[in-house]
Formats: C-alpha cells, sequence, structure tokens
C-alpha cells in the first residue's frame, strides 16, 4: 500500500530535522514503540507492540535512515519481525521545505506485511498503515510544537508508555 | 490451573485446566469427546459447535474455565435415551444431510436450537440460521430438507421440476 | 415401486450412524501413547535464501525434544511428481527437487523450514518462536506472464528459465490453420480460471509411531489414498519397504482432490518418528491449510472457434498458461494436459482441435488437482466460448450447441479419446424441461418488476472419469498403473467383508458397495461389510479421486464376487452331487438348474471352511477372492446444466434463483448418493463461479488464508438444486455401466452461472462480452459501468 500527505510543522526546518534525528523522538513517534537504541548513522535497534486486526504481537526489528540530505531530506526504513504473526515493513521518504510559520512536511509512505498479519489482516492493512502514518507524523508535530488545539489526536494503542510526556517536549528540550 | 465443575451430556464432570484451554481442547483432550471438531481458527466454520445453557457456542470460541458451572451439550449427548438417534439426527439420514461427516455435529447441534427457538423454520430461515456452519460436501440442499423434515414440514416437493 | 435393496435402491448410509452421534473416528481423534507434537516453522515470505537458522535457544526450551531443519534431510529423497509431461520438443519436464524441508531456499509462503517436536503443542509453538531465522528476501515470481519473461526472477536456481513444460496436442497445425482460414466468423475469449483452494471441513492430519522391535512405522493420515501415500512416502522419499509401512486413512472429512497427494508434513512425521524413537502427531490449523494443502486451478487462457457459414464448429484452438505453483505436486502436471486436453472438445464434433498449454513456477503454493481437475477448466472455457460465439452471431446458445452436438458413438475426438456412449440431446431436452425454458420470460418480467435484472444460463459439459487403462495412461507419462483392487472375504457363516482400495470420505461406499455384492449374490447387504484405508488390511488399492471409486474399484469388486461365485458354485454342486454348469445362484440359493434341490448360500460357506464334505483334491478349501480390475477406457460422463440468476442492477450482486443438471451418469447405484454428490459439486462451483479467489500480492503473500477472507459458500449463497439422472446410457466397458458422478456438479456449474450473468446484464443492454470469476458484486457493478 502507498499513500502520500502532507503537513506543516510550527518550528523552523533544523529543528525538525533534528527531531526525527534523535532517537527519543523516533521512540515516542513511532506507534506503539517500547524500545528504541542506536545512532542515525548506524541505524536503530526497535521493539514495538502493535495490534492488526486479529493479530496482537511484539515486533522486533530495525529503523534505519537513508537518503539523507540535511536538511531536506530523509528516507526513514522500518522492519519488524512478529514472529508466528508474520512481519510488517515499511518506508517513508520525507521531504522538508521552508514555509510561512514553518516546515512543511511532504511524506510518501510504502508498508507491506507479510505471513500471518498478511493472511487475516490484508482487508485492514491499507486503513492501519494510514493510521500508524498518520499518528507517526502527529506525534512528531506534537512533540515539536507542541499542543496547539484542544483536540488531541487520537492514541494508539501501544502508545501507553509514553504519557507522561508533555506535548513540545522536544523543541523545549532543544530551546533549552 | 483453574478447577472447573460442569455438567456434560448430563454427567458431572470436574478438572483442573489451564486458564487459556479452549472448550474445544477441554472437550477432545480431556474429556476424549471427540464429535466436537475443529475446521477453522478464526470462529466462522461452526464445525465445533456446542450448547453451552441451552444456546449454541462456538466451542473455539469459548474457554473451558467460562464454561465454569453450565449445563454443556455435546453431538455425543443429542442421541435418544436407548441410543438411537432423536429426530434431528434421524432426519439427517434420512435424507442425506452429510457426506463426510465433519461438519456434521456442528450442523445437529445449531439445528437443535434452532427448532427450540423456531419449530417450524422456513427455508430462508433455517439458510440464515446456518450462516456459522461450513460445509463443503453436500451443497446445503439436504441439511436445509433434513431441518425442514426434522420441524415436521413435508419436504417431499423440495426441488420438483 | 423404488427398489429398496441392492443396485438402484436409495438405501440410507450405514455410516451415518457415527457421524451423527460424534463417533467418528478421524485422524486428530487418534492419540497415540507418548506421543509428541510437531509444530513446523514456515515461511512467512514467498522466495529467499536462508542465511542461517540457529536453534540452539529454541532447543533450551521447555518441552522440546528435537527440532528438525533442512539438514536432517540432506541425502533423503524429495516429494515425488507421479507424472512425467513431455514438452513438444520431446523434452522431458522441468522437475526441480521438492525438499521435505526446505533446502537452501524457500519458495512460497508457508514452505515448511524447521520443524519443532515437543510434549506439547503450545510448547513446540513457543519453541518455534525462539527460532533465529535468517531470510535474505528474493524478489517473487507471482504473475504467470512475468514469470516467462526473460530476466525474471528464478523460482528454482538450477532452472534456466520458470517454464516447466510447453505442451501441444491435438490435430495437425494444417487442419486447425485450414479451419480458421475457412471459418465465416471467429470467436475469441481470454479468461482466467481462478484460483481455489480446495478446503475440506477437516484440515490435514498425520500422526506416526515406530516400532523399534520389527522395524515396522505407522502412519494415519488424512488421505484419499492410502496405498499410494505408501509407496510413494516408502519407495521415494524414506526409503522404508511396504512389509515395514502402514499407512492408514481413517475417516476423512472430505478431500476433494486435496488429500491424494503426498505432503511433506506426513513425511517428515513418519522419518522423525524412527528418528526419535516417539509417536508425533501434526495436526494442521486452518491457517496452514491455506498455505500448505495443494490449491486447485489457476489458468489463464485464450481460446478460439472457427464456425462455417452455417454455425458449424469447424476448428478450435487454445492456449493456456497454468500456474504450478513452486513445485510440482504429486498429479500436479498430469492436471492442465492430459485432464483438460483431452477434453477440448466438449459434447460437440468440432473436426480440428488444437491445445497448448505452458506450466510455469511461481512463488505460491503448489497447484494440483481439485474436484475435477482439468475438467472445469476445459468446460469452463469451451461453454464460455459457445455462449460468446451465440451472442456474436445472435442464434439461441441451446440451438447452437444442439446443432452440433455429437449424436452417434462410439467418437473418436481430436484430442485422443474415444467416448463410448452419450446422449447428449436427451440430457438437453431434459434439462429445458427441469429449468422450464418457456416459463423464463415471466419469470424474467417478474423480476424485471422487482428491479431486478434476470438471466438464464445454460452450458454442457462431458468429462473423463476413472482415468486409464495403466498401459496408455504409461505411454503418457503417468509413473503408476491407474486400476484398483478388491478383496472378497467370505466367512463361514457366510457374511462378508470387502476390502476395497478405493478410500470412502463422503461418498458413501461403506452403503453402495454392498448393494453391489448383495444384488449380485442375493443375500442381505447386512451381511456385508466394506474395509477400506488400511495398508495392513487391504491388498492393494489406488484410492479414490477422478470419480474412479465405483468404475474402477467397484468393478474390481464384481470381478472378485464372480470369483467367489464361481468357486461356490463348485462347491455347491459337490454338495448337492450335480454338474456345476447346471447351478444357478439367486436369491442367496444355490439350485440345480430344473430339479427341486437347493443349498443356502450359508451351507455353502460353511462347507468351504468345515471342508468335511468337500471336493479337496479340486479346488482349495476357504473362500475369498481377489480381483485387480484396469479399465478399458475411461468413463464419459456428460450433461447438461442451466442456472438462473438475478443481478441487483444498484449493488452487482448476483443471487441464484434455480439451478438444473441433467446428467448422464450411466447406471446408478445408490440414487440417494449421486444426487448428494451433484449438489455438493454445484455448491463448489457456484463457489468457484461467483464467490471464491485466492488471492496472492505482488510479493507472494497470501492474503486469502482464512474463512474471513475467502469466501467459502454458505447455506444462504445456494438455492436448492433440481437434479436428474434418468438420461442414462450405460459405460460399455466396466461390468456395472457406472460412469461416475464426483465430480460433475463441480464441472458443470461455473460456466452456467456466468452464462446466466451475462445474459441478464446483455439482456438489459450492457454489451458485456466477460466477467472472470469470481463474479462478484464490484465485478458486476463495473461491467454494467461500462
Amino acid at each position: 500500500m502507498q499513500m502520500s500527505d502532507t503537513r506543516v510543522i510550527k518550528a523552523p526546518r533544523e529543528v525538525v530535522w533534528a527531531a526525527i534525528l534523535n532517537p527519543e523522538v523516533l521512540k515516542a513517534c513511532v506507534p506503539g514503540c517500547t524500545e528504541l537504541t542506536g545512532t542515525p548513522e548506524k541505524g536503530f535497534e526497535a521493539t514495538v507492540v502493535q495490534k492488526v486486526g486479529p493479530v496482537k504481537a511484539t515486533f522486533k526489528g530495525t529503523v534505519s535512515l537513508s537518503n539523507m540530505t540535511e536538511p531536506e531530506a530523509v528516507t526513514l526504513s522500518g522492519e519488524g519481525k512478529g514472529g508466528a504473526a508474520g512481519f510488517a515493513k515499511g518506508g517513508a521518504d520525507v521531504r522538508f521545505a521552508e514555509v510561512e510559520g514553518g516546515t512543511e512536511l511532504t511524506y510518501e509512505v510504502d508498508a507491506k506485511v507479510g505471513g500471518k498479519l498478511a493472511q487475516l489482516g490484508s482487508r485492514i492493512i491499507d486503513g492501519f498503515a494510514k493510521k500508524m502514518a498518520d499518528q507517526f507524523f502527529t506525534n512528531l508535530q506534537d512533540a515539536v510544537e507542541g499542543p496547539s488545539e484542544a483536540d488531541e489526536a487520537p492514541v494508539a494503542e501501544g502508545d501507553a508508555g509514553e504519557e507522561g510526556k508533555k506535548k513540545g517536549w522536544f523543541k523545549r528540550m532543544v530551546s533549552g | 490451573m483453574t478447577k472447573v465443575t460442569m455438567t456434560v451430556n448430563g454427567k458431572a464432570v470436574s478438572k483442573e485446566v489451564r486458564g487459556n484451554m479452549l472448550m474445544t481442547e477441554f472437550l477432545r483432550d480431556e474429556l476424549h469427546l471427540t464429535g466436537t471438531h475443529v475446521g477453522c481458527d478464526t470462529s466462522q466454520c461452526g464445525a465445533c459447535n456446542i450448547h453451552v445453557n441451552g444456546e449454541t457456542v462456538k466451542g473455539c470460541t469459548i474457554f473451558a474455565a467460562e464454561c465454569d458451572g453450565a449445563e454443556v451439550g455435546t453431538i455425543e449427548g443429542q442421541a435418544n435415551a436407548d441410543g438411537s438417534l432423536n429426530v434431528i439426527q434421524q432426519a439427517f439420514q434420512d435424507h442425506h444431510g452429510l457426506q463426510c461427516g465433519f461438519c456434521t455435529p456442528g450442523m445437529v447441534m445449531s439445528a437443535a436450537t434452532l427448532l427450540k427457538e423456531n419449530p417450524k423454520p422456513t427455508e430462508a430461515e433455517i439458510r440464515h440460521y446456518l450462516e456459522g456452519n461450513i460445509c463443503r460436501c453436500t451443497g446445503y440442499h439436504n441439511i436445509v430438507k433434513a431441518i425442514m423434515a426434522a420441524s415436521g414440514q413435508d419436504v417431499s416437493t423440495i426441488a420438483a421440476e | 415401486m423404488p427398489k429398496d435393496h441392492g443396485i438402484g435402491a436409495a438405501q440410507k448410509r450405514r455410516e451415518d450412524v457415527r457421524f451423527l452421534t460424534g463417533a467418528g473416528k478421524y485422524t486428530d481423534d487418534i492419540n497415540v501413547y507418548g506421543q509428541t507434537y510437531c509444530h513446523f516453522l514456515r515461511s512467512d515470505v514467498a522466495h529467499g535464501k536462508i542465511t542461517s537458522i540457529d536453534t540452539s535457544a529454541a532447543e533450551a526450551m521447555p518441552g522440546v525434544v528435537r527440532i528438525f531443519t533442512g539438514k536432517d534431510f540432506e541425502g533423503i529423497g524429495g516429494l515425488p511428481c507421479g507424472w512425467q509431461v513431455t514438452d513438444k520438443n520431446g523434452d522431458p519436464m522441468k522437475e526441480p527437487p521438492h525438499p521435505v524441508l526446505a533446502q537452501g531456499k524457500v519458495r512460497h509462503v508457508g514452505d515448511p523450514i524447521c520443524a519443532v517436536i515437543a510434549e506439547t503443542l503450545d510448547q513446540a509453538r513457543d519453541a518455534a518462536e525462539a527460532i533465529e531465522l535468517e531470510i535474505e528476501e528474493l524478489p517473487a515470481v507471482v504473475d504467470m506472464r512475468a514469470a516467462l519473461e526473460s530476466g525474471s526472477a528464478l523460482v528454482h536456481d538450477e532452472l534456466t528459465d520458470n517454464l516447466c513444460y510447453d505442451w501441444q496436442f491435438g490435430s495437425d497445425q494444417a487442419a486447425v490453420d485450414k479451419a480458421f482460414a475457412d471459418a465465416a466468423h471467429v470467436t475469441t475469449l481470454e479468461l482466467v480460471n481462478n484460483r481455489l483452494v480446495a478446503n475440506p471441513m477437516e484440515p490435514r492430519v498425520a500422526v506416526a509411531e515406530y516400532a523399534r522391535a520389527n522395524d515396522e512405522s505407522t502412519l494415519y493420515t488424512t488421505s484419499q489414498n492410502p496405498h499410494v501415500i505408501r509407496l510413494l512416502m516408502g519407495a521415494f522419499v524414506l526409503g522404508i519397504p511396504e512389509h515395514k509401512l502402514r499407512v492408514v486413512a481413517p475417516d476423512v472429512g472430505g478431500g476433494f482432490g486435496t488429500k491424494i497427494f503426498h505432503y511433506a508434513e506426513e513425511a517428515f512425521v513418519t522419518f522423525a518418528a524412527r528418528q526419535i524413537n516417539r509417536p508425533v502427531k501434526w495436526t494442521s490449523t486452518r491457517s496452514e491449510a491455506f498455505m500448505s494443502d495443494a490449491h486447485g486451478r489457476d489458468h489463464v487462457t485464450k481460446i478460439e472457434l472457427a464456425l462455417d457459414a452455417e454455425n458449424n464448429f469447424i476448428g478450435l484452438r487454445t492456449d493456456t498458461l497454468a500456474n504450478m505453483g513452486a513445485y510440482l505436486s504429486t498429479f500436479s502436471s498430469s492436471v492442465p494436459t492430459w485432464l483438460h486436453g483431452t477434453l477440448m472438445a466438449g459434447n460437440y464434433k468440432t473436426p480440428a482441435i488444437q491445445v497448448n498449454v505452458k506450466a510455469v513456477f511461481t512463488n505460491t503454493v503448489p497447484v494440483d488437482a481439485y474436484r475435477g481437475a482439468g475438467r472445469p477448466e476445459a468446460t469452463f472455457q469451451l461453454e464460455r466460448l459457445v455462449d460468446k460465439a451465440a451472442r456474436e452471431l445472435g442464434v439461441d446458445p441451446i440451438k447452437l450447441r444442439r446443432q452440433n452436438f455429437i449424436e452417434s458413438f462410439p467418437y473418436a475426438t481430436p484430442v485422443a479419446v474415444e467416448y463410448d456412449t452419450g446422449d447428449y440431446v436427451a440430457t438437453m431436452d431434459k434439462l429445458e424441461e427441469m429449468i422450464d425454458v418457456p416459463g423464463f420470460a415471466a419469470r424474467r418480467a417478474e423480476s424485471e418488476a422487482k428491479g431486478k435484472l434476470r438471466g438464464l444460463g445454460v452450458n454442457c459439459y462431458i468429462e473423463a472419469c476413472g482415468i486409464a487403462p495403466s498401459n496408455l495412461v504409461g505411454q503418457l507419462g503417468a509413473r503408476a498403473g491407474l486400476y484398483d483392487a478388491a478383496t472378497v472375504r467370505v466367512n463361514a457363516t457366510g457374511s462378508i467383508s470387502v476390502m476395497v482400495g478405493a478410500h470412502s470420505h463422503g461418498q458413501g461406499h461403506e452403503t453402495a458397495f454392498p448393494q453391489v455384492v448383495a444384488d449380485m449374490l442375493g443375500i442381505d447387504e447386512s451381511m456385508i461389510d466394506i474395509v477400506h484405508g488400511d495398508t495392513s488390511k487391504i491388498p492393494f488399492g489406488m484410492g479414490t479421486y477422478g470419480s474412479r471409486s465405483l468404475a474402477v474399484c467397484g468393478s474390481a469388486m464384481v470381478r472378485a464376487t464372480e470369483k467367489i461365485i464361481n468357486k461356490a458354485k463348485k462347491i455347491a454342486a459337490h454338495l448337492m452331487e450335480a454338474s456345476e454348469g447346471d447351478i444357478e445362484l439367486k436369491d442367496g440359493m444355490f439350485t440345480v438348474a430344473g430339479t427341486d434341490k437347493s443349498v443356502a448360500w450359508g451351507d455353502v460357506t460353511l462347507a468351504a471352511y468345515v471342508p468335511h464334505n468337500y471336493p479337496l483334491t479340486e479346488i482349495e478349501p476357504g473362500l475369498e477372492e481377489t480381483a485387480f480390475y484396469d479399465p478399458a477406457n475411461f468413463t464419459y460422463p456428460a450433461g447438461a446444466y442451466a442456472c438462473e440468476v438475478e443481478v441487483d442492477p444498484d449493488t452487482g450482486k448476483v443471487t441464484i434463483e434455480r439451478f438444473a443438471a441433467a446428467d448422464d451418469f450411466g447406471n446408478v447405484v445408490n440414487p440417494m448418493i449421486v444426487e448428494g454428490q451433484v449438489h455438493g459439486g454445484i455448491a463448489q462451483g457456484i463457489g468457484q463461479a461467483l464467490l471464491e479467489s485466492c488471492i496472492y500480492d505482488a510479493d507472494g503473500q497470501l492474503l486469502s488464508a482464512s474463512y474471513m477472507d475467502y469466501a467459502m459458500p454458505r447455506a444462504g449463497d445456494v438455492p436448492f438444486y433440481m437434479v436428474d439422472h434418468s438420461c442414462a446410457t450405460p459405460c460399455t466397458h466396466n461390468p456395472l455401466g457406472v460412469k461416475g458422478c464426483g465430480e460433475a456438479g463441480a464441472i458443470g456449474s461455473p460456466p452456467a452461472v456466468v452464462n446466466a450473468v451475462l445474459d441478464a446484464l446483455n439482456h438489459a443492454g450492457h454489451d458485456v462480452a466477460h466477467i472472470d470469476m469470481p463474479v462478484s458484486p464490484h465485478r458486476v457493478w463495473k461491467a454494467m459501468q461500462g
């Protein structure tokens, strides 16, 4: 499945760029991520708990960053194995453009599932992937710019580890 | 492990079971009542249908622990007291409502609750009620016919030209 | 009065009592003392190189007995293919190895890689999760056309391409070319015969035990042909001689072809039980069944019909791509060739026919015989094509068929087979009466008044059943004989056990076969039992498939019973001091012609076992005879089917309103069972036409692997069916005159359904030439939008 979208984050491009390279931010933004270690250069090891239709599984895998053109573009790729549940992999080509009032993120997402996830969950995988991508970028937006509106984004399952973090925390962190 | 006590086909049973043990496993592995069959793993096929407190339940979708204290009926308990086939079973044999026999226990259990709820179901009502019972052999023709016959309806003109 | 016993009686089935009371004994109901449980770790990618397998952590898990990988099978034979097809160039088909556990590469989602044996199933599953497996994913070959393009990834690295064979068959090229050059009209159709999953309700199960003391293995398995499994597994895979290997197929919960084949799992448990010296049990889940049971159909075809100015069929040619999947399953290669090409004449006297089939390897589950096996594919393309021709020519589709019917028999087709008997006019007459063609206009008007479109679709079919004879099929590439065997064991008191090589998994042999023997001997059916499904009890047998049981195994049983009668007459002659030639057997009594002397069946059988007064110098005591029967020809069941549908123009949903089948099965032993077989076949055909489809994505992921996604026909999807088998032309070459009825429904019904939908749409002004199966609401709606 493939999809694309854009959104504007109210922060300078360098801040958004730095955020997406930060393991703490990635961990907070990948829906259901319970563990994430590593570096942008060598890649990250991640553990993600997710439920797709009738299949709930812990995915262990990698997140890597490639095609890095600072601060304009990056490709995020993730691949996780869920044991008997099968596997999921996905990627996003993200471009950062300076626009009035912040940074416009344009992203093209590609997601694939295999094994039991495909066998039992293919009907719902498009919707699931879209939800995951929306969630990721909403989380990123929240982390960078802080809450702007009262209506909060829906919380994805597996997000429980991140309660306690306040929106805008990354921006506050980098702006000292 | 949890201790469960229930009545199965009129007999009291009591066993220690794992919390995640399904009724299909409990009946087949613990009680050796292998008439309840497992035909799928997504609660679709109905080969494992049993009665729990008078309702048809898919045995693959309920834990043994959930049946603690329940009255459970399986295909092994459906025949008459003298061992002869009950009205529904007899109608299935009379009208060739089974071939390989694998879905049959679930069909008979579903038919029993249908006729309890609706003693003279129409063809359409029977077909609708059997939505959760898959048969690959009979094309359903003789199953529907058998259930109509078991409810006392005249089936001699079905599909007559 | 309908008969109440013997041949022709609609006897109630004796096996039903155990099935209706939960007393059936299926393979999963078998548990052996001390058994272990097996779980297979299967590939979740379609194509990949196994770079490492580390089982050390898994081996340390609780309850794990042993973990096997492909390494354990190095040097052990792979699963054999039972039919060698010869390419049009004269080369043998490509036959890459089919390992029991993957060797270095995985080639479809579901390909078994490791097998974990543990004390409980949960422990085996948990340990499988702990196996560290690295697979380097390779590009998957999924689409057959793309698979044949140069530069495509290779399913088997040792081959130069993904083509298994390119097979050509039929009339001379020149004759076919001339027919098309001379044609007044040519109708062309391109279509897909959708990939299906057989889905018997009982998933496959295998339980193996090993007796080290006498080096004997026993395998309980869900098979349609236990002797074939014993032969293939013993001789070709594990090297166990037959006398040390017992294969038992107890009650089997449906087969439909998919339980013919020899599978990796049953070979594995037999092997493993010997290795660990403990029983091993494997039970497939339904999810596993979808990715490990051989699939069916999956053909892409272009077919052309040449007609002269009077609408006579003068030439036919067809080109098919047939999906083999990743490996050659047991009879896969024969399905699109000898079981498909030979039926392309259908019921018509087309003089020039050419068939081309390219079989293609892809990264999908192997494809093999499924109810009908090649014949539904032949029937569908031909009968859709004839319907399309009728529409193009503006002629009545029934009239066009009738005009081209074969009417004199025997009839040798241009595609190698000779139809011995048939009466296609009679079955079409009967069908028109059953479906009430004159009343259709009024029924259509009624539907239209409700805002629905109504269509009537008709088609004919012919099939070749009871595949034979062995010397011919051997020339065509079969690596097995296709006879069958039966032993009639008459006990001292006159009761009889008949050991038959055919296996019953829904077909009612336990009821129908005794009807034949009872009829021949004039004794009551209750004195006769059928024994099947156990290689230790039955002399031999090729099993049940291709609608062969009664035509082939039943004939063997007749021959064995004839031997019994001959011997019993000798004994009776001795007892009555008469000449053997004067002895008659009627109603269980032996009489001397023209006298009032008689001895009862039981007196003769007792004399055979208590031979005090017995011609010991001339014949042996005892009364047991075996016969092997190798048919002289196929049998040719045929018929005509009709379907009436309503189409909802707003949603495209099709409902089947009426369905009629007029079949010629030759003689019929138990009409109730025969009709049940037709009902079931029709439902599977309706399933193929409207609902079922096995879907892979471009990466070879199987997307339809549960009953949530694979649409099995349910009670509400089908109507009552009108069936008739009164237009019988008995088979000329088997002793019962029977033809076989198991597959007809699945062969004859898909074109009727699709023809009906197209009739509905075209009548309503939608110019739609074809819709591929399954004819889903979405496809119908799209077709209606133009």
